[in-house]
């Protein structure tokens, strides 16, 4: 055991001197913080829609209700509403587009307003008659008579029967069409109730943050990098070095010296557990300057980063005792890396998955370790951390063992 | 072991493990197997207390494979083999307590300086010298804070010589310790195991250049395919299969006159072409050698003819049935 300190010292020396390596478990991480929350927390986002609308008086002015729809669709603050002039034609605009976004359109059809005020009317009549009938008792028969031939002439008066309908149009490629679709709609529904005379909502939906006073996004971003990062350093670097080391002759020089296996195993998992609570400490305080960040991490934090650590780092070495090649060393970490990132709900959450792939992710260390680290660094709360720490635990424990069985202090 | 290198007058041998009568190594029909290609098969030699020996044969005869399992970094199909008194198999660590292994295309931190990476060397162990005093004795002060990285072959050579030294090894291996140096650092080096061997110490030492085994070792053993063919003191082999002494025909521009070769191969015992392409013929006599000198010195007109003493060259020929390249390999 007395071996390991000075291993360790030579490792760390190593490593720090080593400028990729250093790059990749310090300066990465901080540029990838930096990016996702300049990306997601940057403010809300805005969504850019054509309107083409047809319907417009003989002077060419569009008509009220038209424009009233128009407006409503500029009042929300998701939305960037620009105008395509109705004489343009759609498809000839459309493949004159250079991107996207730009190609997303809403056409209001001629004859809109006509046909709201129809519709509008013939829904009011349908009200009244159905609250006549609901009314029962409380009218005499004479009055409920002429109740029904007013609804009844009124009905007649109008000639529309089907709402009217107005056409989104969004290129297949375009990810944020369904978003986009579901304001329009909602839009729609709320010009919908105001054409039938309905100002107060009878349901209406109210935000709140939950989880913590002063929370941003990066707090929520914060503790998924800390997990990727850690595994990418464990999965992906310690296989690249330790088999560098193996292919250079460096593991043999140590294993003709007293040093012990279980000694070069120890003393790379030690290491690697102080570059990852450095790497901790380097992206709290870049977090807190940066974007104000005020999840702190506690010592079930530092524990359970340190964990972590351990496991990944020893899944590594293992990874590093089947291939002698640094490069295909560095391929199967990334194999074994990547999925586990975009499976585990690390950079999107899960609820954006297919059911199957939820169940996945379930099995995945990476899942546990991120949700372990996001209920003590932002919920701040140790409820249900017993599942992270037994998945980390039991996954440090086997591989260990599995690293000292499969790493050659022999017949290299 | 050596102390008297060192300058601390310490003169310990195998501390720890038992050795009879001055045999650090014994090894016992010793195999090593891979797949169907035998590396090493039935390889019995042993080194005695204080002498260098060396292990001679081309590239691919199973040299590295024999140390290897001398230094427990490989295991023995069959056989047995005992370092300083212990068993590489059943006593590993104890015998890597006790030697100092500059390995093959040997190589270390990059990073780290030379200084750092000796330090490590002797913070692996539990005794040994001064760093700063290896490194005095080796000449590497100059480049002690220079990055192993950054050094050209033949320090990093003499770095790892450093680091098996460090400890105060009862027994040094060094597996082809001038391959890929240029003439002077190979010849530098010679000197830096010259000194060791002064010293008293113990060394195991692999090579494919003959010349290195003239230079340093006192016994040797010669491998081909695995096997040991000649294991005796250097001058016991030459004598023995390198003839007593031998004539050298320098080829010129046309090489060597057929008339000159015919009589050569009819008064030697053996005769055999070097790289240069000049006629050796090896003679058991040194007067029959004489009497061919003199005829051939009529016959040669201006050519160029020596009168050379044989060397493990000549053995490895008579034994080999070819002599080996700059690279190893066997021709």
């Amino acid at each position: 055991m007395s071996r390991v300190w000075p291993l360790l010292v030579a490792l760390s020396r190593d490593w720090l001197r080593n400028r990729e390596a250093a790059f990749f478990a310090l300066l990465f991480p901080v540029i990838l913080l930096v990016i996702f929350s300049a990306v997601f927390a940057g403010g809300s986002a805005e969504f850019t829609l054509f309107v083409q609308n047809n319907d417009v008086e003989p002077g060419g002015e569009p008509t009220n209700l038209s424009s009233a729809f128009v407006e409503s669709l500029k009042g929300v603050d998701a939305l960037a509403v620009q105008s395509l002039d109705p004489d343009r034609n759609p498809t000839a605009w459309r493949e004159g587009s250079r991107t996207t976004e730009t190609q997303r359109l809403l056409v209001i059809p001629e004859g809109f307003g006509a046909a709201v005020r129809n519709r509008s009317l013939q829904v009011r009549m349908a009200v009244i008659a159905d609250t006549t009938e609901r009314m029962g008792g409380q009218l005499n028969a004479s009055q409920t008579a002429q109740i029904r031939r007013n609804v009844q002439r009124a009905r007649n008066a109008t000639n529309a029967t089907a709402p009217v309908t107005v056409a989104f149009r969004a290129p297949p490629d375009d990810e944020s069409a369904p978003t986009v679709r579901g304001i329009v709609d909602s839009v729609v529904a709320g010009f919908n109730d105001r054409a039938i005379g309905v100002e107060e909502p009878t349901v209406a939906v109210e935000s709140e943050r939950v989880g913590g006073e002063n929370l941003g996004a990066t707090d929520y971003y914060l503790p998924a990098f800390i997990a990727a990062v850690v595994l990418i350093n464990g999965v992906m670097t310690v296989p690249a070095v330790v088999a560098g080391f193996k292919h250079d002759g460096t593991l043999k020089r140590l294993a003709g010296t007293p040093l012990r296996r279980r000694d070069w195993i120890l003393a790379t998992i030690l290491q690697q557990t102080v570059i990852a609570l450095v790497m901790l400490g380097v992206m709290v305080v870049v977090a807190r300057l940066l974007f104000g960040v005020t999840a702190v991490p506690g010592p079930l934090s530092v524990a359970l980063v340190s964990l972590g650590a351990v496991a990944f780092t020893a899944l590594g070495i293992v990874l590093a005792g089947f291939l002698p090649d640094p490069d295909a060393a560095t391929s199967l970490g990334g194999a074994v890396a990547f999925p586990m990132m975009f499976l585990s709900g690390v950079f999107w959450e899960l609820d954006v998955m297919p059911p199957a792939i939820r169940t996945v992710a379930e099995f995945m260390p990476l899942y546990h370790f991120h949700r372990g680290l996001r209920q003590l660094m932002v919920r701040g709360t140790t409820e249900g951390l017993f599942v992270p720490f037994a998945v980390l635990g039991v996954m440090a424990a086997v591989f260990v063992v599995l690293a000292v069985r499969t790493t050659r202090w022999r017949d290299f | 072991m050596f102390g008297d290198l060192f300058g601390n007058g310490e003169t310990v041998v195998c501390d720890g493990g038992t050795t009879d009568g001055g045999t650090v190594v014994e090894v016992d029909d010793l195999t090593r197997e891979y797949g169907s290609t035998v590396a090493a098969d039935g390889v019995t030699f042993d080194v005695r207390e204080e002498e260098v020996f060396a292990l001679v044969g081309p590239n691919g005869a199973g040299k590295t494979t024999v140390v290897e399992i001398l230094e427990c970094l490989r295991t023995p199909t069959s056989g047995s083999a005992t370092v300083v008194g212990f068993d590489v198999e059943r006593e590993p660590h104890a015998v890597k307590e006790r030697i100092g292994v500059l390995p093959q295309s040997f190589h270390t931190f990059d990073r780290l300086t030379v200084r750092e990476n000796v330090v490590l060397a002797r913070r692996l162990y539990d005794e040994g010298f001064a760093v700063e005093t290896v490194l005095d004795r080796l000449d590497l002060d100059g480049y002690a804070d220079t990055r192993f990285g950054a050094l050209s072959g033949g320090w990093q050579q003499r770095t790892g010589l450093a680091m098996a030294l460090v400890s105060d090894p009862d027994l040094l291996f060094l597996d082809e310790p001038t391959t890929g140096l240029d003439p002077a650092a190979r010849r530098t080096t010679w000197t830096q195991i010259d000194r060791l061997a002064d010293a008293g110490t113990t060394v195991v030492l692999t090579t494919h250049y003959m010349e290195e085994v003239e230079e340093l070792a006192d016994r040797a053993g010669l491998l081909v395919d695995g096997e040991l063919v000649a294991v005796d003191t250097v001058s016991t082999l030459v004598d023995r299969y390198g003839g007593a002494v031998k004539l050298v025909v320098r080829a010129g521009s046309d090489g060597v006159d057929e008339t000159v070769a015919t009589e050569l191969r009819s008064a030697a015992v053996e005769t055999y072409r070097t790289d240069a392409e000049d006629l050796v013929g090896l003679f058991d006599d040194r007067s029959r050698a004489q009497d061919a000198f003199g005829r051939l010195h009529d016959l040669a007109g201006d050519r160029s003819i020596d009168l050379v003493s044989a060397g493990m060259e000549d053995v490895f020929l008579r034994l080999a049935g070819g002599t080996l390249d700059a690279g190893g390999e066997l021709r």
